[in-house]
């Protein structure tokens, strides 16, 4: 009996796994089967000259060159706010709260965790209007807005990896960094941080994707279909999903649809650039962490 | 006989608990004091009273006072005479378990050598070189220096615990149980390497062993439920009839 379930569940997690490698296979085909054929400079710079359209001396109308920035900046913004402040909230509950704080405190990355991203646009937009109505009667809806909402959005995930990277290393790792006389914050940042950095780096995979793919928060902090390039930190954006959104639900051709798979695709490709580029960033400071003392 | 350590009415409770009942110890100068009694009987709490480990785990109070010898004077480990961190540099302490760092050999020793004993790096390598052949491990790994510390052996990685606390240049060194998770040959390393060692520094060790007790130390604190019922000298357990019959009696 119990060989049997033993059986059935290895089965079970087997086809788990492989159903999903089969769903993202497909995905991947279909996206690239429709997505590809689009994928040109037209598909960026629209009828706009390309060097003109990169560099923001034209206008690019017809193309989602404007977008990629958009999409680009606001992630990069994103991860400045919240990687610095999770990481360090993950190092506060792992290592410095007490059990009861460490309870309150989850509970609370828990509830911020769970909370749907419209709320965080909400937010965004009503502190705008509080904004208007007292001290900034100029504010307006931008990048930096979009991004600070963003960045709480993805805030629980760095801290919960943070969190339980540190906790999941062994205890005697703690112990053995003071008992050598390191103060607690070399101990932390030249012993634990670089021994967790692997699951922190998860942490920042999972905030950096979520940024770069949430629509319902940008919406109502920012978006908008036609802004070309933003010149400032404040200025309206365009950005990726948003497109993608607005061509899936406004197209009036195939080919306007088809644009709509190419830009997912692109999409695609700008987030796994950024989890390389992230990745290349988490390797070199292992290496740094760990590099040969010059031997004679 | 000189002394290197004074420990006084020291008590220390996790939680209210009480697991060191205000016992009393000297610890004379390039000696090697060896700490037995039943497990649960607070030997590793002692150690760690030394040099204030204990404080890392929640719920820890100490009272009492533990004066060291340290760099030519008295200091009052609780007193606030030296910082916690100075005083865990110059009394070093040696796991049970190896504690190694997760990096190369050679960075195991350069890390704290560079962060606390502030060494330039061009004076790491003869440094890291000294030490390791004082912890007969250099001719092991002199030329893989920069694999990780982790494919080392048991024993091998806990000799180089030993180098790596004494690259710091301690004067006290305390030892809990550093030989109770190698095997035979390895353990017997360890207790030569420590009758090496105890020519230049303090030697304080815990041990689960009775008859290692006896190989090694000058002097032997029985202790039982957080107190030292019975100190023994050399002269007093050479004789091995003797000693088993002391240690029947206080155990």
């Amino acid at each position: 009996m119990a060989e049997r379930l033993e059986r059935l569940f290895t089965g079970f997690a087997w086809s788990a796994v492989l159903g999903l490698g089969a769903v993202l296979a497909g995905l991947m085909i279909f996206l690239v089967q429709r997505g590809l054929p689009s994928l040109g400079t037209a598909l960026f710079f629209g009828s706009t000259p390309v060097a003109e359209g990169l560099m923001g001396r034209l206008p690019v109308w017809d193309g989602i060159w404007p977008a990629c920035v958009g999409t680009f900046l606001l992630v990069v913004l994103a991860s400045l706010i919240a990687i610095p402040l999770g990481v360090a909230g993950g190092v506060y509950l792992a290592v410095y709260a007490s059990r009861r704080e460490r309870r309150v405190y989850g509970f609370l990355v828990d509830l911020l965790a769970g909370m749907p991203s419209i709320l965080m646009g909400l937010f965004g937009f009503a502190l705008i209007l509080l904004l208007r109505k007292t001290l900034l009667p100029s504010a307006n809806t931008g990048l930096l807005l979009a991004a600070g909402c963003l960045s709480l959005l993805v805030l629980p995930y760095l801290i919960m990896t943070t969190q339980t990277a540190l906790l999941g290393l062994p205890s005697a790792l703690h112990l053995t960094g003071l008992s050598l006389g390191l103060t607690p914050w070399q101990n932390l940042s030249r012993v634990l941080l670089p021994a967790a950095g692997r699951g922190i780096m998860s942490g920042v995979i999972l905030a950096v994707g979520r940024a770069a793919e949430d629509t319902a928060v940008i919406l109502l902090t920012g978006v908008v279909a036609n802004a070309g390039l933003p010149h400032s930190w404040t200025d309206r954006f365009e950005a990726l999903p948003f497109t993608i959104y607005y061509l899936a639900a406004e197209h009036r051709s195939a080919a306007e649809l088809d644009r709509g798979f190419g830009t997912a695709l692109v999409l695609l490709g700008l987030t796994a650039l950024l989890f390389l580029w992230a990745y290349g960033l988490q390797r070199t400071f292992a290496r740094r962490w760990d590099r040969r003392v010059n031997l004679p | 006989m000189k002394l290197a350590g004074e420990v006084q009415e020291l008590a220390v409770s996790f939680f209210g608990q009480r697991v060191l009942r205000g016992l009393s110890l000297v610890i004379p100068r390039n000696r090697l004091t060896v700490i037995i009694g039943p497990s649960g009987s607070g030997k590793t709490t002692l150690l760690r009273a030394l040099n204030r480990l204990n404080e890392f785990f929640p719920g820890a109070d100490t009272r009492g006072t533990v004066r060291l010898h340290l760099e030519g004077a008295w200091v009052d480990v609780y007193g606030g005479d030296l910082s916690v961190t100075g005083l865990r540099r110059r009394v070093g302490l040696v796991f049970q378990q190896p504690h190694i760092l997760p990096v190369s050999i050679a960075k195991n020793i350069t890390l704290p050598l560079k962060l606390v004993a502030g060494l330039s790096r061009r004076d790491l390598p003869a440094r890291m070189e000294q030490v390791l052949r004082e912890a007969h491990l250099w001719d092991e790994v002199k030329d893989r220096l920069a694999s990780p510390a982790a494919a080392l052996s048991g024993g091998q990685q806990q000799r180089l615990c030993l180098a790596r606390a004494l690259a710091l240049e301690p004067e006290i060194l305390l030892l809990d149980e550093p030989s109770a998770s190698l095997d035979f040959r390895a353990a017997s390393r360890v207790e030569e390497l420590l009758a090496d060692l105890k020519d230049r520094y303090t030697l304080v060790a815990v041990s689960h062993s009775l008859s290692q007790a006896r190989r090694i130390a000058d002097q032997i604190a029985v202790l039982k439920e957080g107190v030292i019922v019975r100190m023994l000298e050399r002269t007093e357990f050479d004789n091995q009839s003797v000693f088993h019959r002391l240690i029947e009696e206080n155990f």
